[in-house]
């Protein structure tokens, strides 16, 4: 009988529950006292804060060390990052690059890329961008019409790139291409260059979103000569390297702690003798939070197998972003009135909620992943 | 978790527990070759100290059940033996409710009152699973652990668990041979996408069994279920409400044996504490320990 999705019962090794400590201490130490911590993995790009993080040696934690990795397991890393998003730290600048395009470099470049690139993400100074979606290409990523011409030394490239976040702040972009014509195969000719952001014919202009912010952008090739060696893997390879990355994108903790500050200051402000109903809010919230968290360390249990979790990931991260507008949503009905710390989160919460079930996949893509592997479609 | 022990089970209800055993069992009639099939298995035995089997075997073994909605006390003749060190037939009362009393040997109430003298008034529950209101007589006192009733609730919780992997089987199955306007309606999106929400729930309670069975023993075991009890209810309201909602008006029968999960799951989500005392008991824990360690909370529980 099929009983359903694999998610293995995996518990953290004590090697990694180890780190818990000293990662509190460290944040302890280098946040300010009056620190307002971040309520997402996207906010607070700071290269002073990375760079003190890839000192720790936590930035590319289970990287082989000739690339200055630390070779440790991703139920380490995973410790490490949930801490650092639990204490709300600015991990922006580092996190794609950490989380994804280093991991992407290591399974499909050469050589001479991770040692050109990995070393300098793992000291925290060298920031990736996501190059997936473009104006005309959001779901339908395999429509992407970015071109890359062959050229004697390399590739042109032309083409528009969107919510791109922190392009104007980052070092490189990674960019799907298309590097032939389309053909009846979709998701052929298709393939990764890694980009300069502040080579010649890379113009980078912020958007503004609905809650004021600046962090995602478009970034526009116009006849922008990447080099060979800036070629990720084998060109006409983009699409399955694309979506292995996409594993490591989904996820992790980062897909369903955004709203998790909502929940810290609610409990706040009810106080240590909350009312039934107001406990039960509490309680329920904790209920999702503890198995969302449980399920993602299952899927670092299938990274540190080296599988590739797509199906599992999309999943966590569906969940997880349905309990991010959840909390929400709910707590909005409850907060007592006067408690300005509350406020501030629950605004900031409502205000990026869209984005939660459209950033990574969106919601319905991600049910379309998971019926795949239902043998559905 | 023994996988030969849940091996075992799985073969052993695969075979004896079918659409006709399920529907005896609810007219009143006990199922009496079942019961000693599974006694000479011996796994009404599995989590007591004779066997040299775990508590998480126990778990394991009832969430195989729940894949069968297997009609047996098993959850109160397991937990049962495992404290008494037993191979009897004693069933477990809360609020003066034990299933199959008007059979069994013995009644061991939660609050540790044993009777080998009762009245049994033959009751059911949702599912239509006995659940006999009892009066005892000559009782005697038995020291029983202090979270008697957070096992009950993971009990339900693997229960649960099983049932929600059976129906989004059915669902999936289902989806797959219905044909509606010329191909199978899992060909339509909006049914993949409930089936994708279903195999979320199953998934999502799968995981929080698991962090609840992990925890036997420690001190965040009392936590663990109940984050465990008030998710996988939570799931179970909306992974039945899809299963039916995909089987359209067949699964409304009852010919088809659908109800036979759904039904289970609406009444297993309410038995030992509903949703909404587990999420308060878990909100009022979390309360008492203050907004700042609400985060150690969620990583230990403790």
């Amino acid at each position: 009988m099929f009983t359903g999705l694999e998610f293995e019962a995996v518990g953290l090794p004590p090697e990694a529950e180890a780190l818990r400590g000293e990662v509190r201490e460290f944040t302890s130490k280098e946040l300010p006292a009056d620190y307002w911590p971040n309520a997402d993995f996207n906010e607070g790009h700071s290269p002073d804060f990375s760079r003190k993080l890839g000192e720790r040696g936590w930035i590319g934690m289970t990287w082989p060390k000739r690339f200055g990795g630390g070779e440790r397991t991703f139920f380490e890393r995973y410790v490490v990052t949930e801490e650092l998003l639990a204490a709300g730290a600015p991990v922006s600048a580092h996190w794609i690059a950490d989380r994804q395009s280093g991991p992407l470099l290591l399974n499909y470049g050469t050589e001479a890329q991770c040692r050109r690139y990995l070393p300098r993400i793992a000291r925290g100074e060298c920031y990736f961008s996501i190059g997936m979606s473009e104006p005309n290409s959001g779901s339908d990523l395999a429509s992407v019409r970015t071109r890359a011409e062959r050229v004697r030394d390399g590739w042109i490239v032309n083409g528009t790139k969107i919510w791109t976040t922190d392009a104007q702040r980052n070092h490189y972009i990674i960019a799907l291409v298309r590097t032939s014509p389309p053909s009846d195969d979709r998701h052929a000719g298709l393939s990764q260059l890694l980009i300069d952001l502040y080579a010649d014919g890379v113009t980078v202009r912020p958007i503004r979103n609905l809650a004021g912010g600046e962090d995602f952008n478009e970034v526009v090739f116009e006849d922008c000569l990447v080099p060979d060696d800036g070629v990720v893997g084998e060109p006409g390879n983009g699409w399955t390297q694309v979506t292995s990355e996409l594993g490591y994108e989904r996820s992790g903790p980062e897909r369903f702690l955004s709203a998790f500050r909502v929940l810290v200051e609610f409990v706040r402000a009810v106080g240590n003798d909350p009312r039934r109903d107001e406990a039960a809010l509490i309680g329920r919230l904790a209920s999702h939070l503890m198995t969302l968290r449980r399920m993602s360390i299952s899927v670092a249990g299938m990274l540190q197998q080296g599988g590739n979790p797509a199906v599992e990931s999309a999943l966590v991260k569906s969940l997880g972003n349905d309990f991010e507008k959840l909390v929400g949503e709910l707590v909005r009905l409850q907060a007592p009135p006067g408690h300005p710390g509350l406020e501030r989160c629950l605004r900031q919460t409502l205000l990026h909620a869209p984005s939660f079930t459209l950033r990574g996949g969106t919601r319905e893509i991600l049910r379309g992943v998971i019926a795949r592997g239902l043998g559905l479609r | 978790m023994d996988r030969l022990i849940e091996d075992t089970a799985e073969r052993i209800f695969a075979d004896h527990v079918d659409k006709a055993a399920l529907d005896a069992a609810e007219s009143g009639e006990f199922p009496n070759a079942l019961w000693q099939v599974v006694r000479d298995s011996g796994l009404h035995l599995v989590g007591s100290p004779q066997s040299g089997s775990e508590l998480a075997d126990l778990y394991g073994v009832l969430r195989v059940a729940g894949r069968h909605a297997v009609p047996l006390p098993l959850a109160e003749v397991l937990i049962a033996n495992s404290l008494l060190d037993e191979a009897g037939f004693t069933t477990i009362a809360v609020d003066g409710v034990a299933p199959w009393a008007r059979i069994a040997d013995r009644v061991l109430t939660v609050d540790g009152e044993l009777s080998r003298r009762f009245d049994a008034e033959p009751g059911s529950n949702l599912a239509g699973e006995s659940r006999d209101r009892v009066v005892l007589f000559d009782t005697e006192r038995v020291d029983l652990p202090t979270d008697l009733r957070e096992r009950m609730a993971l009990c339900r919780v693997a229960l649960m668990s099983g049932c929600l992997e059976r129906i989004l089987a059915m669902a999936i199955d289902y989806a797959t041979e219905r044909e509606q306007f010329g191909r199978p309606i899992s060909r339509f999106q909006a049914v993949q996408h409930n089936l994708a929400v279903l195999a979320g729930e199953a998934a999502a309670a799968r995981c929080a069994y698991d962090a609840a069975v992990a925890s036997v023993d420690s001190p965040g075991f009392v936590h663990h279920v109940a984050a465990a009890k008030a998710r996988v209810g939570e799931a179970a309201g909306i992974a039945a409400e899809i299963a039916h909602q995909v089987h359209g008006a067949m699964g409304f029968t009852h010919e088809h044996s659908l109800h036979h999960f759904t039904r289970r799951l609406w009444a297993w989500r309410d038995e030992y504490g509903r949703e909404s005392l587990w999420q308060e008991m878990l909100g009022r824990r979390i309360a008492t320990g203050g907004a700042d360690s609400v985060w150690d909370f969620v990583v230990d529980a403790g």
